[in-house]
């Protein structure tokens, strides 16, 4: 009886076997990894309101070019994650 | 081992399960014959040690073709797996080509309206200095705030 259990036990290891599989971690687009730049500041001693109209105005632009990078990153992470998840 | 692995992955499968097979059948006879054997007088003498081999020969054989058959669930499930794996990392460039362009579509239009922006403050720039003059304070309050220090 007891040969007949250590050839079943070795016949089951002859069922062993590993799987590596993996996917390449997604790359992200170039434009996306470039930092948000300081926003601009008024040159000092001025009075003159267009010269503040003017630099706030342009920290707006800033402002809005970073949240569509920020909004970009939220998709990329959220359709990556949804494909990532799909090959499970 | 890889070695060895590698030698059986270049022998074709159809020829493996033949291999595989005869071994079996090879332990089948051994077993049999060392079982009918005691029952033939001049055969006899040599149950004893059929027996043990053809019941190694058939546990290897029982062994090699069970491993064969996992080997190629196996292989059939890496398959798929690569297969996945290939679908996901296209779709993947795809959706980044597509983010790619909406973010450039986007920023392209930002720059275009700070643009229109610019030309405006310009044009109305006379207008606006001559009715009102700023205080250094704000414009320090706003250099404060913009740069985000005490």
């Amino acid at each position: 009886m007891k040969y007949i259990i250590i050839a079943l036990i070795l016949c089951l290891t002859g069922c062993a076997s590993t799987v590596p599989v993996t996917m390449n971690f997604p790359q992200v687009p170039e434009e996306l990894k470039t930092a948000c730049p300081d926003l601009k500041t008024i040159p000092e001693g001025t009075t003159k309101l267009s010269e503040v109209v003017s630099s706030v105005s342009e920290n707006y632009g800033q402002y809005q070019e970073c949240k569509i990078k920020i909004d970009a990153w939220t998709q990329w992470y959220n359709s990556q994650k949804k494909i990532f998840e799909s090959i499970k | 081992m890889e070695q060895f692995q590698w030698m059986f992955s270049i022998i074709p499968d159809a020829i493996l399960n033949w291999v595989y097979w005869g071994i079996i059948a090879v332990g089948l006879t051994g077993v049999v014959a060392g079982w009918l054997g005691q029952w033939i007088p001049v055969y006899g003498k040599y149950t004893g040690i059929l027996k043990p081999i053809g019941i190694a020969v058939l546990v290897l054989g029982v062994w090699l073709r069970g491993g064969y058959d996992t080997e190629l669930a196996w292989r059939a499930k890496v398959a798929e797996a690569e297969a996945k794996v290939v679908a996901a990392e296209a779709k993947s460039k795809e959706t980044n080509t597509v983010i790619q362009t909406q973010y450039r579509d986007k920023v392209k239009t930002v720059k275009e309206i700070q643009i229109v922006v610019q030309e405006r403050i310009v044009k109305e720039a006379a207008k606006m200095d001559a009715e009102c003059k700023v205080d250094p304070e704000a414009i320090s309050i706003l250099n404060q705030a913009a740069g985000g220090k005490k």
